[in-house]
Order: C-alpha cells, then sequence, then structure tokens
C-alpha cells in the first residue's frame, strides 16, 4: 500500500513540484496518473523511488516510512518496485536477456531462477525470440516492452510506468496496454500518461494532478482536466 | 571475466595507465623489500658470527678472565661469550693445519693467547663492548668487525627510512591516479550506475564490478612484476653466488621463525609473490572503493 500524506516538493529555485498532495492506492489497484506537463506526475514518481526527498509531509510504503530509511533499505523498497522509464533506460552495451536479467542478478536470484523468469517476461511481453539481440536492434515499441519485461522481472510487487506510450503509434500503445492488462489484479499498477484514449478507454482509478495540486481522485473515472 | 576484459578492452588507454603505475608501484617496492630482506639476513648473519674477539696476554690467570666474562654476562647486552684457554686454541690451531706439518712443528700451547668470543645482543652495543674490554689491564688486543657493522647498520637505517618516504610516495601516487581512472571509467557508466540504483541495486552491488576489474588488474602487475624480479635474480645469481661465497645461509627473523632468503628458495619467492599481490590488490581496491564512493553517495 502506498501513502501520500499532506506530501509537499518544492524545488530549489522556489516553484512547488508537489503541493500538499494526499492519496492512497491500495495493493493490485489500477492507476492512472494523469495532468498536463509539469503538473507533478513525474514528481510523484520520484518521490516513490525516493530519488526525491519531499519538503513537507510523510510517504508510506508498505508501513515504512520513506523519510527514515536508510540507502541499504532504499535499495530493498526499489527491488520491489518495477519502473518503465519514458526515456526506457535500456542499456546498448547488454542484450535484451542480460539487460531484463540484471534484476534477478541484483536480487542475487541463481542463473537457473533468472532464466526462467527472463524467459517468463519476455513471454508475456512477446519477444521470446529476440533476447539475444541488442537493444539498437529493435523498435522502439519493443523496447517499451524489453523496459516492461524488466520491470516485472524478480518478484515485483509495484508496477510504476511514466509515460510509457509517449513516443509510440497508436497500434504499438495499444499493444503495451495489453501488457498492463494482462498484469492487473497481479500488481499494483500506476501509469503516468497523456494519453486521453487508453485512460477513457480503460476505466480504472484516475488521479488528476494540476500545478501540482492533486485535483481529482476518480474510481472508474476519464481523462477529464 | 567476460566483464572484467569486455571493460578493460573499451578503457584501454585507462586500463594501461592503470596497469603501468601499479606495475612501477609494485615493482619497486618489491625491489626495496627484496634490499631490506637481504640487508636484515646480513645482519642476522653477522650476528652469528663472534662479533668482539678478546685476547688475553699469554700469562694472565683465568680467575681475572672469567671475572670479565661475568661482568659482561651481567651487563644484560650480550647474548653469549665463549672462553677459549690456550690449550684449546692450541688444538683449533691443529685442526686448522692438520693437513701441513710444518706448520705444527715448534709450536705449543703457550703461544697461542686465551680469548673471549663475545656475541651482542645487538650490533650496537658493540663499541661500548670494546671500549669496556680495552679498559680492562690484562686485555691485549680487541678485535671486532667495527668498520662492517656500522656501514651495514647505516646502510640499513637509511634504506629503512628512505624507502618508507618513498613507498609513501608510490602509495599515494599509484592510489590517487587508480582512483582518477577508475573515475573515468565510472563516468563513462554513470547511466549504469543510475539505473542500477533506481533498480534496487546495493552499494556493494555496484561496487563489485570495478572491486573485480581491481583485484584482477592487482593480480596481473603482480605476477608481471613478480615474474621480471625473478628473471633479475637468475640473470644476477653468479655474482650473488659470488659475493655470498662465504655465507651459507641468510636469513630473516620473523618472530617464531626463521625465513630463509640465501640460498635462493621457491619459499622465498612464494612469499615475495604473495606480498606483492596482497599489495597490489590492497592499492586497487582501495582505490576502487575511493572512486565508487564518489558516486554512490
Amino acid at each position: 500500500m502506498i501513502i501520500f500524506d499532506k506530501v509537499s516538493k518544492k524545488f530549489p529555485l522556489g516553484n512547488y513540484g508537489l503541493e500538499d498532495v494526499s492519496f492512497e492506492i491500495d495493493d493490485n489497484d489500477f492507476v492512472f496518473l494523469v495532468g498536463p506537463s509539469g503538473a507533478g506526475k513525474t514528481t510523484v514518481i520520484k518521490l516513490i523511488l525516493k530519488e526525491y526527498q519531499p519538503t513537507s509531509g510523510s510517504i508510506i510504503i508498505d508501513n515504512e516510512d520513506l523519510l527514515s530509511l536508510s540507502f541499504n533499505k532504499i535499495s530493498l523498497l526499489r527491488q520491489k518496485i518495477g519502473v518503465v522509464f519514458q526515456d526506457f533506460k535500456i542499456l546498448n552495451d547488454k542484450n535484451i536477456f542480460e539487460n531484463i536479467a540484471l534484476t534477478c542478478k541484483i536480487q542475487n536470484l541463481s542463473f537457473k531462477e533468472t532464466k526462467e523468469k527472463v524467459r517468463e517476461a519476455l513471454s508475456l511481453v512477446n519477444l521470446e525470440d529476440k533476447e539475444e539481440l541488442f537493444p539498437i536492434q529493435l523498435s522502439a515499441g519493443e523496447l517499451q516492452r524489453v523496459a516492461i519485461a524488466r520491470a516485472i522481472t524478480g518478484n515485483k510487487k509495484y508496477l510504476i510506468a511514466d509515460e510509457p506510450t509517449g513516443n509510440l503509434d497508436p497500434k504499438t500503445t495499444w499493444e503495451i496496454m495489453k501488457i498492463f492488462k494482462k498484469l492487473e489484479g497481479k500488481k499494483t499498477i500506476i501509469i503516468a500518461t497523456h494519453n486521453s484514449d487508453i485512460v477513457n478507454s480503460l476505466k480504472k482509478r484516475v488521479l488528476v494532478l494540476k500545478n501540482g495540486k492533486l485535483i481529482k481522485d476518480k474510481r472508474k473515472g476519464g481523462y477529464d482536466l | 571475466m567476460k566483464e572484467i576484459l569486455l571493460s578493460i578492452k573499451r578503457t584501454p588507454y585507462q586500463s594501461l595507465a592503470s596497469f603501468l603505475v601499479l606495475f612501477f608501484t609494485v615493482f619497486l617496492s618489491m625491489i626495496l623489500f627484496i634490499s631490506l630482506t637481504f640487508l636484515y639476513g646480513l645482519l642476522n648473519y653477522l650476528e652469528t658470527k663472534p662479533q668482539v674477539t678478546v685476547y688475553f696476554k699469554s700469562n694472565t690467570p683465568e680467575n681475572n678472565i672469567f671475572k670479565i666474562r661475568d661482568e659482561l654476562s651481567q651487563s644484560g647486552k650480550i647474548l653469549s661469550i665463549k672462553y677459549i684457554s690456550q690449550k684449546e686454541a692450541f688444538k683449533i690451531y691443529q685442526e686448522a693445519n692438520k693437513d701441513n706439518p710444518l706448520l705444527l712443528e715448534m709450536v705449543s700451547a703457550d703461544i697461542f693467547p686465551p680469548s673471549l668470543e663475545i656475541y651482542a645482543k645487538k650490533p650496537i652495543f658493540l663499541p661500548e663492548i670494546a671500549e669496556y674490554l680495552k679498559k680492562q689491564g690484562d686485555v691485549d688486543e680487541v678485535q671486532y668487525q667495527k668498520d662492517l657493522v656500522d656501514q651495514l647498520l647505516s646502510l640499513t637505517n637509511f634504506i629503512r627510512k628512505g624507502s618508507l618516504i618513498f613507498f609513501i610516495y608510490l602509495l599515494t601516487m599509484s592510489i590517487l591516479v587508480l582512483t582518477t581512472t577508475t573515475l573515468f571509467k565510472i563516468a563513462l557508466k554513470k547511466d549504469e550506475i543510475e539505473l542500477l540504483k533506481l533498480l534496487g541495486a546495493s552499494k556493494s552491488f555496484i561496487r563489485r564490478p570495478y572491486i573485480k576489474e581491481g583485484l584482477f588488474m592487482g593480480f596481473i602487475t603482480s605476477l608481471f612484476s613478480f615474474l621480471i624480479i625473478v628473471g633479475l635474480f637468475f640473470y644476477f645469481l653468479p655474482f650473488l653466488k659470488e659475493y655470498f661465497i662465504d655465507v651459507p645461509r641468510l636469513y630473516l627473523n620473523l618472530g617464531m621463525i626463521n625465513f630463509n632468503i640465501w640460498p635462493l628458495n621457491i619459499y622465498f619467492f612464494a612469499f615475495v609473490y604473495l606480498l606483492s599481490l596482497i599489495f597490489s590488490c590492497t592499492i586497487t581496491t582501495i582505490s576502487s572503493y575511493l572512486a565508487t564512493n564518489k558516486y554512490l553517495k
């Protein structure tokens, strides 16, 4: 469970990334985080990953207050969160298998377990035959699927995606969303997006951010700014 | 291993710079260490020889000699004292010249002076002991290897102090250069490190490849330095054999055990290699740790 309690994030120049934001996300919930550019979607994700420190308020994940976590505990927390980054963050000098296996290596899984989990994830994103290829040999849509495969590999409880369809054509966008749909109910999924079609079609919980403030929190909501 | 070789291949100049600096440090440190080892071995060897021999006048009563012997024994500076009577001295002479009857003719025990062979606890006590003996009335002559011992002592002291300063300089230089080259390597992998942090990698997980590469570099460097040192030893072996012709054995006192260094033996070489391996791996580990620490704060 993720709890934001009156969280504010003020940047050094004085502008607010988030202002007095509170919400709770239950386990296995499916949530869209929407809002225009600069609304604070990425700030929420960075606060969950403890890349940012809140200026005030508290963030609690699985009963742990992020403010009091040591580096080692932050590492353990991050091992529970799979993240799909907007720019994929796929390492070009490693092949697809090695990129996905990174999370398993971090969790000290055996090679046999790693192999099983990577193949399972590749099968879920329909890239079974691409494990030996290098990122440069894949399309943007395929790279996004690799990023999702990496995010779900290795016993992740949370899946957070920051604009996962931002650079993709409509067909590939829907293929990616199908993957998220397959994972619904198995993990807590948080997707930050601009894509109104997806939000309106899937009818999931929607958190609407504007100028760093949470202006709407609606179950079965739509892209309604 | 594959990752280590790949990393070296990707940053050939940084790797070469690391290797050369580390090789320079390890090789010179080993040379200094071996030089000091041999000097200490020589000092130990000299300590096994009668360091001071005092000859008394032929008519000196034994009681006077025993009195001097007892006084020296009680000074706390003496390891052992051996009394050689005129008869014993004559026997030694006979044994030494048994193949030359001409030298044995016309010689009796009376012409050999009684003597004391004195072994000091430390070479530094030798001048003091010699001075004391010279002041005794019955003493005819005091012999001791003052110049040799003095020279060896001052040389050992000089090399030890000089080595320490040089060693600290080498150590600082190599750690700085290796840390800088590792920082270059990390800068090339900055994105990967950021990603690993976001995926939940621990500090030790992020450090591991750099530490492993450092250990590999340490191993290669120590092996390379060691092979060159062994080569040099064998090249200079005829000279060393000639130089140490009268020295049957040199050893280093390591507390409980005496470690043989001459004649050259496999244990000595193994010890030198082990030491160079530990030394080079320590340098690379410290450097990798310092470099990665900067990115993990």
